[in-house]
């Protein structure tokens, strides 16, 4: 009779060794091929490009400008305050034939001409800065959203992957801009986009759309006002001779301040909606 | 004399009239189309349909009118459903068809605008139409307020709709501008 050979030792550790390490493997491998799949769908989502480097770089270069521009200005604008503080506080307005007030008037044109002149230098990149930015802006605006998508894709990025509003992330809100430094402006739009990548397309599409129309205006804006910058020159050029301050110099002063340093009175704050109830679980066979 | 002669045309032709009117008036018995006129929507829902059944098709709208009304007389999130089966059972039964019941329910009870539909890209088909669509989804957000907001309780559901409404009002003034400068 054959004598039946003992197991080898290292095969039986061996099994014992894998029963463990199958009861890990398993769930293990479920997980690595769920996350795997996840990965690969995450990867083949339809993403858009609203935002590539290019446009990131631009707005960062905008508020640069901007800034540079806010602090050539600064003094210059102080300046002005002061100037015509001590203007009203000796009761110029109404004796302008006073020689004393005709040479305050002068002072304060002549402080004029040098914010003119610190526009007219600061402006032109200003506007290439702005106009890139537009530019880029506007070509993935008309691709993006405005080629690939349809009006019913369009609106499904706008609500986002998951329709439930509870879930849904809130936007961010730009409304209201012009109660804030220009540069602080072009930091924020900086920021929101550079951190693009936390946020959903629903909100790229808001802040892309946002930033462009802002762009939009500056750019109409900035023309403007380099077209009227010379104007401006002459005239108070002129002005200097008699010591005149004409109610168009403080509207243009206003003007910039506002649009350099923000205006208080238009902040205006965004009513949030109250808060909604919850307990909308129920979804409908016809909801789309 | 006779036999014909002996009877009275009259009161024949009478008969024969009454008869006529009768046989007119039974052909062209209309059903009774009235509005539910209890306050449970329960109720009203089942009445409904019993009207609908009985040959009141055409008054689809006018029916999908009252409950909402009366559900806007005791609002909760379970509306919501009650209006869903309903559309539903309109479906199944042949009154709409599954589009039209998923535009009934979709245009109070969703927060996205049926209005903003196509089948063509942005530039070619919304932009042209920009001021009827967004016309078009301000009407639908009307309803939204009665179906999310009065009839359903579901004020943040209704919010997100308004929100939306901005959003694409913002994005298509954006997204046409754009489609603009490149033609």
């Amino acid at each position: 009779m054959q004598k039946r050979q003992p197991r080898p030792r290292v095969a039986v550790r061996q099994r014992r060794i894998s029963d463990p390490a199958l009861f890990w493997l398993l769930p293990a491998t479920v997980v690595f091929a769920a996350f795997f799949a996840a990965s690969i769908a995450a990867a083949n989502t339809p993403t858009i490009r609203l935002f590539p480097t290019t446009v990131v770089e631009d707005l960062r270069q905008t508020g640069e400008v901007a800034r540079d521009m806010e602090t050539g200005l600064q003094e210059v604008i102080g300046r002005l305050d002061q100037q015509q503080q001590l203007y009203q506080e000796s009761k110029c307005d109404g004796a302008e034939n006073d020689s004393g007030c005709q040479r305050l008037a002068r002072q304060i044109g002549a402080t004029y001409l040098d914010m003119l002149t610190i526009m007219d230098e600061r402006l032109p990149d200003m506007e290439h800065t702005v106009n890139n930015t537009r530019l880029s802006l506007e070509k993935n605006l008309r691709s993006e959203l405005g080629r690939k998508m349809t009006p019913w894709t369009l609106q499904e990025t706008l609500v986002g992957k998951s329709s439930n509003a509870a879930t849904a992330k809130p936007s961010p809100t730009l409304r209201g801009r012009s109660g804030m430094r220009l540069s602080e402006r072009f930091r924020q739009y900086h920021q929101l986009v550079a951190t693009s990548g936390s946020q959903g397309d629903q909100s790229l599409a808001v802040l892309a759309s946002d930033i462009y129309l802002d762009m939009e205006e500056t750019s109409l804006l900035i023309e403007r006002t380099r077209q009227e910058i010379a104007r401006a020159t002459l005239m108070e050029q002129l002005n200097q001779s008699f010591g005149i301050i004409t109610p168009e110099m403080m509207e243009v002063v206003g003007g910039v301040k506002s649009i350099l340093f923000g205006d208080e009175e238009a902040r205006t704050l965004v009513a949030g909606p109250p808060p909604g109830d919850i307990e909308q679980a129920y979804r409908s066979p016809l909801e789309q | 004399m006779t036999y014909f002669s002996k009877l009275r045309p009259l009161p024949i032709l009478a008969g024969l009239a009454v008869i006529a009117f009768t046989l007119a008036s039974c052909a062209s018995t209309q059903p009774v189309c009235d509005s539910p006129q209890t306050r449970s929507l329960d109720r009203a829902i089942s009445s409904v349909e019993a009207s609908l059944t009985n040959g009141c098709q055409a008054h689809f709208d006018r029916y999908y009118d009252d409950l909402l009304t009366i559900a806007e007389g005791d609002p909760k999130p379970e509306n919501k459903r009650a209006f869903s089966e309903f559309l539903v059972w309109a479906s199944d039964q042949g009154l709409l068809s599954k589009r039209q019941a998923e535009d009934h329910y979709n245009r109070y009870f969703n927060i996205k605008f049926m209005s903003l539909r196509g089948d063509y890209n942005n530039c070619s088909h919304t932009c042209p139409n920009k001021r009827k669509v967004l016309f078009d989804m301000e009407r639908e957000l009307s309803d939204k307020e009665r179906g999310l907001l009065k009839v359903s309780l579901d004020n943040q559901g209704y919010y997100r709709a308004d929100e939306l409404f901005q959003e694409v009002e913002l994005v298509l003034e954006a997204t046409c501008t754009a489609c603009a400068a490149g033609r």
